[in-house]
């Protein structure tokens, strides 16, 4: 039986005020990309890109976000992703850059990946920590985003 | 009268076979306009394939390299050098290529082949004397 083959980019959004992040939406990110893609290869990448592609879930308190896309031309949009500069929302430009951190086939794997990159992630950050109050910020910060709660990353799913 | 006491030694011949030796394609493009005075520069051609490019595969379409060997500026043709792996690229974005600072325009493709000798002569406009 032939089957849909798809390529889910696990992207991280880096912005430097910390307080826009919560401003994002998946919409915003649909658009900024489509916009990059259109840019960066002509209308033939825009429409071969366009066929399959989704937001599929976006993360705003950390800026996780998993772009679907069909697998024969997943490149497209990954050698897209670094002409990204700006994402716009309600009026406002936000200035950040994707980071693509892992290229997974299911959703699952791709959540795999990222509880192991929040430990390394916390294994890294915990022992530059100068007070035990920053410790368990970091520590609080990290573990709400992990799939330790399934039911709360679901919920968080649009 | 073959000697009894000669042997016939096989024939020995060596046989090389190139799958595809040449890297680049060549084009011969002639630019058909409607208003049949304006001129061209080869400068001003090379900008309006690059442009026709870079509206069908963006900017890493048209970061693409090809040269533009020859250019007769009386009649628009010219010979197109394109690496293997652009040529689909370059030829497709050559068919859609419609305008040239708003007159309408078109590129008719009469030759194409990996190797520069073929395109010296063609059947069309051979003349049997």
């Amino acid at each position: 039986m032939v089957r849909l083959k798809s390529r889910y980019l696990l992207c991280e959004v880096c912005v430097s005020d910390r307080r826009n992040l919560s401003l994002l939406d998946d919409r915003a990110i649909y658009t900024a990309t489509k916009a990059a893609v259109a840019r960066a290869h002509g209308d033939y990448g825009a429409a071969l890109s366009s066929l399959g592609f989704s937001v599929k879930y976006l993360n705003a308190h950390t800026g996780i976000v998993f772009l679907r896309c069909r697998k024969s031309h997943y490149r497209l949009i990954w050698s897209a992703l670094p002409f990204i500069t700006s994402l716009e929302n309600r009026g406002q430009r936000v200035p950040c850059f994707l980071n693509c951190l892992h290229v997974g086939g299911t959703i699952r794997t791709c959540q795999k990946f990222l509880v192991r990159y929040n430990t390394q992630q916390l294994h890294r950050m915990l022992p530059l920590c100068q007070s035990e109050a920053e410790r368990s910020e970091i520590r609080k910060s990290v573990l709400s985003c992990t799939l330790k709660k399934e039911a709360d990353d679901e919920e968080e799913d649009e | 009268m073959r000697r009894a006491d000669i042997q016939d030694e096989p024939a020995t011949y060596e046989r090389l076979v190139y799958k595809n030796t040449s890297v680049y394609h060549y084009m011969r493009i002639s630019l058909v306009l409607e208003n049949e005075s304006t001129r061209l520069s080869a400068a001003q051609l090379k900008q309006l394939i690059v442009s026709g490019l870079r509206d069908l595969y963006g900017e890493v379409g048209g970061a693409f390299p090809f040269d533009l060997l020859k250019f007769d500026e009386s009649t628009l043709t010219g010979v197109l050098r394109v690496y293997n792996s652009g040529l689909v690229k370059l030829w497709s974005a050559l068919t859609l290529l419609g305008f040239y600072q708003n007159e309408l325009c078109f590129f008719r493709v009469t030759q194409v082949s990996p190797f520069l000798l073929t395109l010296s002569g063609n059947s069309r406009e051979l003349e049997l004397d």
